[in-house]
This record gives C-alpha cells, structure tokens and sequence, in this order.
C-alpha cells in the first residue's frame, strides 16, 4: 500500500499516462480498439519490436537456456513419472484400466502442458535475475509513450487512441461508453431480426397493395419501387441504413415517409406512457411501503388484493369498464382521447399504467420488508430514532434500488401495451400505428414502428442503469474496482 | 400453543366466512334491479339464506377460537354445527361447505383436503352443466354424460366419507378402488390425481419419521392459492365435459330471433348481435385460453430453460454469445414482437401461440441462468464432477432439477400474463380466427354495444380476469411454498 502511494506521488504525467495504457491493454476488447485507432504510432512500435526481438534477438535464447537447465537438473523425468504414477491411480480408482497406448498419450498431452509452463517460469525468473527486460510488444510500447519526443509523434499520428484511454480511465465513463456500444448492436440485432421475420413473409406486398387484378407490369415496377426485386443482404443493408439515418422511405398505403409519420405521433405515446408511469408511481410506492409498515393488517391484505386483480386485469376491458362507468354513466371524462383536452388523457393514462402500478406496489411491499429485516435497521432503531426516521431515512432509500430496476423492465410492457390501449382509447400514437398498418399489412411502416420503439426502450434502459450507478453506492464502488 | 391441524381448520374457516360475506353481498347486488329500483323476490331470498348461513358460520369461527385455548380436539357441537351448515350448499354456498367438511373430520389429511376438493369441482362441473336444462333443447349425448357424472360424484363422495376407511384397505381392493379413481380424471377433474398420490404418499409413511413436505403438501395450507387451483382445474374439467354436455352450435350459430336478449335463465349471460349463447361462448372459449396460455408457458419454458442452463453452466464465451442474442430479443416488447410476427405470416392460433413463444424465452433464461449459476457453485455438482460425471449428465441429474422451482413459479405467473396476451391479441382481431368462441373475440363483438347491453363486454372479462388471477394466487402459493426461506 505504501509503495502504492509513493509511486503515484513520483508520477510524472507521462508515466500515468504510461500506466493508463498499460491498464487499458489489459482488457482484450480495449486492446483492439487501442491498436485499430491508433494503427499508424502502433505500426512503428511493431517495426522497432520485430527489429529487436527477431533481428536483435534481444530476448536471446533465454526460453531455450531456461529449458536445457531443467532437463539437466532432471525435472522432466520427474514430472513425467509424478504423472503417469497419478493417472495409474486415477484408473484404479475408478476401476477403468486403458491400454498402455492410451494411457501414455494422456500422460505426454498433460506432461506437455505443464512442462512448458515451467519452463516459462524458469525464463521469468532467469530474466528478473540477470536485470534483463524482457522485450514485449507492451512494454515496448510504453517505454515509446514515456519518452516525450515520441509521445508527442504518437499523439500527433494515433491521437484517436487517447481519446480511448480517457474513456477507459474514467469507470463512469468507461461503464456509459459500454453500455453504448451494447445497445448500438441490440439496435442492429433488433433491425436484423425484425427485418428478416418480415422479409420471410409469405404474402405477396405487391398484390396486397395494388389488388388480385394486378397485371405483371404493375408488381414489377411496385417491386423495383420499393426496391423489393434486390437481394436479401442488400435489402438487408438498405434498412440497417435507413434506421441509423432516419429515412426508411415510404409506407406502402398512403404515401407517406415512415419516419416523418413516427416522429409525429411517438410523442403522444411518449406522453400516456410518462403520464401513466407518473400516476403509477405517485399511487403505488407509498402505498407498497405503507403495506409494508403494517404489514399483515387488514389494510395490506386488502391492498395487495387489489394489486394482484390489477395484475390480473386485461387492460383492453378494464379500458372498456372506465368508458362505461366514467363517459357514458357518468359522464365525467370524455370517451377519446383529444389533444387539446388534457381530463381526456387521465382514463388511457391510468389504464395504461395499473399493471406497471400493481407491479411497483408488490415490489415496493416485498423490498421494503426486507429492507426492514436488515441489521443497518436495527442499529438505527437502537440509536432512538422515531420510527418514521428510521423508514424513510434508512429503509425507504435502500428499498427503493431494486424497484427501479422492475420500472426499466416494465416500461417494455408499458410501450407494448400502448398499442392496446391506444386502440381502446382511440389515440394517434405509434401503437395504434403498427396495429393499424399491421392490417394491410404495410412492411415499412410495422418494421419502423417497432424498430423504434425498441430502440427508445434500450436508450431508456441506458439510462436506467446510468441511474442505477448514482444511486446504488454498491455498484459505484464495484465500477471503481474493475 | 397450536397444533397445525387446528390452525389449518380454523383459517379454513374464516377464510370460507370471508368468501361467503363476497358471495352474499354479491348475490346482494344482483337482487335490485338499479334502474327502477325493484327486488327480484327469488334472488333475495337466496341472499337472505346465505347472509344467515354466514352469520352461523361467524359463530362458529368465534366458537372455534375460543375453544381452542382449552382442548385441541374440536367439539361434537361444533361438528355439529358445521354438519347443518352443508345446507349451504343448496345456495350455491361452496366454501361453507369445504370449510364444513374440514370441521367434520377428526383428523384432515392432504388427501382428504383434496378429496373435498375433488367433490366440490364435480358439484360444480354438474351445476353448471345442469343450467342447460333450460334451454330450448340439450345435445343427445346431455343425458349419458350428466349420468356418468353423477355416478363419478357418488364414487368420488364414497371416497371422501369413507377415507380412513379406504385409506386401511390393502391388497387388490385397495388397487382395485385407486385404480377407478384414477380413471375418473378422465372428466378432466386434476383433484383425482392429487388425491390418488397423497393416499399412496400417506401409505408409505412410517409412524415416527419426519418426512419433508412435498409441495403439494404445502400448499394446501395456503387458502388462496387452493381457492385459485380449484378455479383452474373447474375450467380444465368444464372444458372436457362441454364437449358432450353443451351444445356447441348454440355457441357458433347464428340464430337472428334471439338477437341482443338480456341474461335470463335459459341465456345466463344474454345473447350477442347474431344470437348465439354467450354463456355456451364462454365455456368453449375456456378451452383455448386454457390450452393457448399453457402452450405459450411450455414453449418457452423448454427452450428458454436449456437456453439459461447451458448459458449458466458453461459460462463465458458461450454465456456471452446466448445472452447478448436474448438481449436483443427481450429488447422488442412482447406484443410488438407477436405483432410483428402476425404481420408477416397471418392472423393464427399457431402463429399466435409461436409468437407470444418467442416473446417470453429471454425472460425464462434469464432466471434459469440466474438459478443455474448458484447450483453449479455448490458442493454437490463439485463431487459429482469429482466422481467422473460429464458435464450433459451433470447438467441433466443435478443442475436442472435443483434450479427448477423458481421456473416452475414464473410459469405459473406466466400463463396468466400468456391468457392476458392471448385475449388482447383476438381483441385487436390479430390473435385466435374471429369465428372461434375465444374470450377476447367474445370480447371484441361485445365491445361494440357498451352503451345498450353492456353484460357483452362485462361477463367475458370477469371470465379472463378471473382465470388470471387464479393463476397468480396459485403462483404466489408456489412461491412462498417452494421459497426455503419460508418454511
């Protein structure tokens, strides 16, 4: 530990910046990137490693020296004999005798392994007698980076390769730039996928569109319209470009570009899921908790019925029930959904999130009551805290962690089943979209709806986890750590 | 302090007492006809006898604790209460009666728990047949198979009286008498199953020897759970019988005279837009929610669980590659995937069943990963890797077994969440073929006359929710049955 300190007391910048490369090279993934980016620095470290290893044979013949001192001393005999005494036992033991052939080959494969890695350790050792460096492609490289007319060739032809290094130097940044990089391959998965379930499609699009009385002439020029006479894998590539540039052309039906009609109702749908998250929220974490303070009464009994039937519920009924009892009995809120009129957005809004609602009380209930078992409670209580110091103080903030995860994995089935509700409900967004287009069935428009919609699920994701490292001091640390 | 039998019958008892006060204020509601404000003299009466039944049973219940602190044995005058309050039954009262059959017996076994059950499931199976009775006609085969029902609850009701007594015989009679009730599962009554095992569980037990507790033991002691199980299980028998029992063109027939009727007796629940019984709808509606909704949890659960055990067990690169393509799949929601899916090859109950599949594998092996990956840590799979196990038999004989309890309570949980789905997707018209009797696409034309007969909409969904939810308590019972940390 004391060592530690003074060596990073001693650093100057260049060895941290030394000491960053060498941790970043670590890490398999990182060292790709470290080498494609700053491939032309990396080219010349290669050329002076293959000039003092092969050419120079810096590294001399160490191995080969390492390996004769052994022999001479009589390991190999003794490793060979230790083996083949083990494997007799082994076959004794198990009662399963295999011909002297079969037996020698297990020992020569095992005696082979282990050989060389003792002979690997007798050349460490050699080389950290006689004050000798071994010559590595590392090394080499970081001795290049710690001297400054170098550095500043490195930083001027591989400077790429730093902006890398600065992102693995911060766990924060480091864990944010992963996660990125994960959810730009679901995106691609999701593309992939999505596209070719539509692509394997036995109806005919053309013929759907245009009707049975189609001539020849008509699909063959609907097909190279929409580019659908081209190959799978330039199909393929057409879409993969045209969700990363936001131009999927046009729908089928109608005309009309795919992404233009998206991005003008993924805002209402965005409005009835963040609305309904809001009620839900409001409405079920106090009462999960206040189940859990009293727990097993008449109260919790009670409410966590009524979760469990909102658990149960089909939201498309329970949507039907509300328009029956509020609209046409009682007419308190109006029957569809109107964008100027805010009271028509609490019926879908509330439909939409009892199951995210009920979700969140079980779960608030459940890890509240854990939480309340904990020793930290205990000690809390013992300190003469009041006990509604103790629950939101201590218990509430560590109870909340895991439901933050249930509302990620929720949002899903939130974004899912706006399709549903929308219907109930009769509001333009992209849920009632796909269903609609689905009818058709218009390719373009379904495939972009739900590749979009997937891919503001996984952004929402990312920045649940970022979420999740601010607020869970656990998982800090261990970022930290790794 | 208390035994477990006493504190079984006694929470058996307040929790009928409780159901019973449902059923009371429910029948309660029906009795007025809201818009003007008359009384339905039969239903009334009806709710008068019940809300008396209750009140004796609220007694009783009082009764049972008190005498509880002095004796564990239950007094002959309970008993004898409890004996009286099987009349109950005549006003449809089922949990007064299981609650009354528990009270009755000196010592309550599983299998004579289940037995009660077995007899209530086939009490109600012939009630709800017999409510063909009114109709205009019944199919030729009503008479046979309302016949065979019958005797099946006589021979069920032999086996319940007389279970001690069955229970002591030995040799061929006493496989003579398993054997034909094992046959009557037949009419799709799963209780006979439970009750054939626990008797030859309850045989091979030797006096002295504290054995663990299968599940099945367990969760008789949950209510709700058992309450839910009696539900499913009513539906799986109900979908058998109907086949001889209801008519099935009174369900798909149009018949235009009959059109928009209001629930009566020969229509429980009304007729819709072309006629047809919505009642006989729901009940042929049950097999396929049924059969949809445990397809849908078996796919997954197959391929989903290998998927998560290969993962968990081998690790690394394989772990890595599996996951990072579920990832990718569990990215989609569930619904937009199934719409996908119908989009590209048609509006099915195949496609529907493969598409809600799909959906819910990432989610299935993610726990069996999760499970996996604690079992092949521990002592057990160490020794057997020591002993010269490979890994398939490793994977086969210890990791799957060990991890499965978990799976087993998201299954359950996941079919209710599979029926939900099912009736969302026919409500959209993109799930099972709109001429099929489904609950959604019942649903879906009832829908269309909220404001006039809103009992269209009204009585399928009561059906799906009703189902779901049983699934969910059988879930919940599972879960705190199989959670270690519970018992």
């Amino acid at each position: 530990m004391k060592n530690e300190v003074i060596t990073q007391q001693d650093q100057t910048f260049l060895q941290s910046i030394k000491r960053q490369y060498g941790n970043a090279y670590l890490s398999p993934f990182y060292r790709i990137g470290l080498i494609l980016l700053g491939l032309p620095f990396q080219l010349i470290v290669f050329i002076a490693f293959i000039y003092k290893k092969y050419i120079k044979k810096q590294n001399g013949q160490v191995w080969e020296e390492a390996r004769q001192l052994l022999i001479d001393k009589g390991y190999d005999q003794q490793l060979k004999s230790e083996l083949l005494k083990q494997e007799r036992n082994k076959q004794a033991f198990f009662d399963k005798s295999l011909s002297e052939k079969e037996t020698s080959k297990r020992v020569d494969d095992l005696f082979n392994q282990q050989f060389k890695k003792a002979v690997d350790k007798k050349a460490d050792e050699i080389f950290k007698n006689s004050n000798r460096e071994k010559v590595t492609y590392l090394g080499l490289t970081e001795q290049f980076i710690g001297q400054l007319p170098l550095f500043i060739l490195s930083v001027v032809i591989g400077f790429p390769m730093y902006l890398l290094m600065l992102i693995h130097s911060n766990p924060f940044v480091k864990y944010l730039f992963e996660r990125l990089l994960m959810m730009m391959l679901v995106i691609l998965g999701v593309t992939v996928i999505v596209f070719t379930l539509l692509y394997f499609s036995p109806s005919d699009a053309a013929r759907n569109i245009i009707g049975e009385t189609a001539t020849q002439e008509q699909i063959d020029n609907f097909n190279a319209v929409y580019g659908l006479d081209d190959p799978y894998i330039v199909q393929l590539w057409r879409t993969i470009k045209g969700v990363f540039t936001f131009d999927l052309g046009n729908a089928y039906s109608g005309n009309q570009d795919v992404v233009n009609t998206i991005m003008r109702r993924f805002p209402v749908t965005m409005e009835l899921a963040i609305f309904a998250l809001l009620i839900a929220l409001v409405i079920a974490l106090p009462a999960g908790i206040y189940s859990a303070v009293k727990s097993n009464t008449l109260f919790d009994h009670v409410f966590m019925f009524i979760a469990l039937i909102g658990l149960s519920i089909p939201s498309f009924w329970q949507g039907l029930i509300f328009i029956l009892t509020f609209s046409i009995e009682l007419g308190w809120l109006p029957a569809t959904y109107n964008a100027e009129n805010f009271s028509s957005l609490i019926m879908p809004a509330v439909v939409l999130g009892t199951l995210l609602m009920a979700s969140v009380a079980r779960m608030t209930r459940s890890s509240t009551l854990e939480v309340m078992n904990e020793d930290y409670i205990l000690t809390a209580r013992s300190k003469g805290l009041s006990n509604g110091r103790v629950m939101l103080r201590h218990a509430v903030p560590n109870a909340l962690i895991p439901i933050v995860t249930i509302i990620g994995l929720q949002f899903g089935g939130v974004l899912g089943g706006a399709a549903v509700t929308e219907q109930v409900f009769n509001i333009n967004g992209i849920g009632s979209y796909i269903v609609e287009r689905q009818f058709i069935p218009d390719i373009p428009a379904v495939l972009g709806g739900v590749i979009y919609v997937a891919i503001v699920l996984s952004v929402i994701n990312v920045v649940i986890d970022m979420l999740y490292a601010l607020i869970d001091p656990r998982i800090r640390t261990n970022l930290k750590r790794h | 302090m208390k035994s477990y039998k006493d504190s079984l019958i006694y929470k058996q008892a307040s929790f009928s007492l409780g159901l019973s006060l449902l059923y009371t204020l429910i029948i309660g509601l029906a009795a007025f006809e809201w818009e003007t404000f008359e009384i339905r003299p039969q239903v009334m009466i009806l709710m008068l006898a019940n809300g008396i039944f209750s009140i004796i049973q609220a007694g009783l219940v009082w009764k049972l604790k008190r005498e509880s602190r002095k004796t564990l044995v239950i007094s002959k005058s309970s008993q004898l209460i409890a004996g009286g309050l099987i009349v109950s039954l005549l006003g449809g009262n089922i949990f007064l009666l299981i609650s009354s059959l528990y009270i009755m017996k000196k010592q309550v076994r599983p299998g004579y728990i289940y037995a009660v059950y077995m007899v209530v499931t086939d009490l109600l199976v012939i009630g709800v047949s017999a409510l063909n009775l009114f109709k205009p006609f019944v199919t030729n085969t009503f008479i046979p198979a309302m016949a065979l029902l019958l005797v099946v609850v006589v021979l069920h009701l032999i086996v319940l009286v007389g279970y001690e007594k069955v229970q002591k015989l030995t040799g061929v009679p006493r496989m003579i008498i398993l054997g034909i009730l094992t046959l009557t599962v037949l009419t799709g009554n799963l209780f006979v199953l439970l009750v054939a095992y626990s008797m030859v569980r309850q045989s091979q037990e030797e006096p002295g020897v504290n054995r663990r507790k299968t599940l099945f033991e367990k969760i008789i002691r949950n209510q709700a759970s058992m309450t839910g199980l009696l539900f499913i299980i009513f539906l799986v028998a109900i979908s058998i019988c109907s086949y001889w029992t209801f008519s099935y063109g009174l369900a798909v027939n149009n018949d235009y005279g009959n059109i928009l009727q209001p629930p009566s007796l020969v229509y429980p629940f009304g007729t819709d837009n072309f006629g047809r019984d919505v009642f006989s709808r729901i009940v042929f509606g049950a097999r396929i929610s049924l059969t949809v909704g445990v397809l849908a949890t078996m796919i997954p659960l197959i391929f989903g669980g290998l998927l998560g055990a290969i993962s968990g067990y081998y690790g690394r690169h394989t772990d890595n590659l599996i996951m990072r393509f579920l990832d990718i799949l569990y990215a989609i929601p569930g619904i937009l995937l199934a719409i996908t899916i119908v989009a590209a090859f048609g509006a099915s109950t195949s496609n529907l069943i493969i598409a809600l599949s799909i959906g819910y594998i990432p989610s299935y092996a993610r726990t069996m990963r999760a499970n996996v990956i604690q079992v092949t840590n521990l002592e057990y799979v160490e020794a057997s890797r020591a002993v010269g196990n490979d890994n398939r038999n490793i994977i086969w004989k210890h990791v799957i077994p060990n991890s499965m309890a978990p799976m087993i309570v998201r299954a359950t949980l996941t079919i209710g969440s599979a029926i939900i789905a099912t009736s969302s997707l026919s409500y959209l018209g993109l799930g099972v073929e709109n001429y099929i009797p489904e609950w959604g696409n019942i649903l879906r034309s009832g829908s269309a006359y909220l404001e006039t007969e809103p009992y269209l909409a009204i009585y399928p969904g009561l059906a799906i929710i009703a189902l779901v939810l049983s699934f969910n308590f059988l879930g919940d019972g599972i879960r705190d049955a199989t959670d270690p940390r519970l018992s």
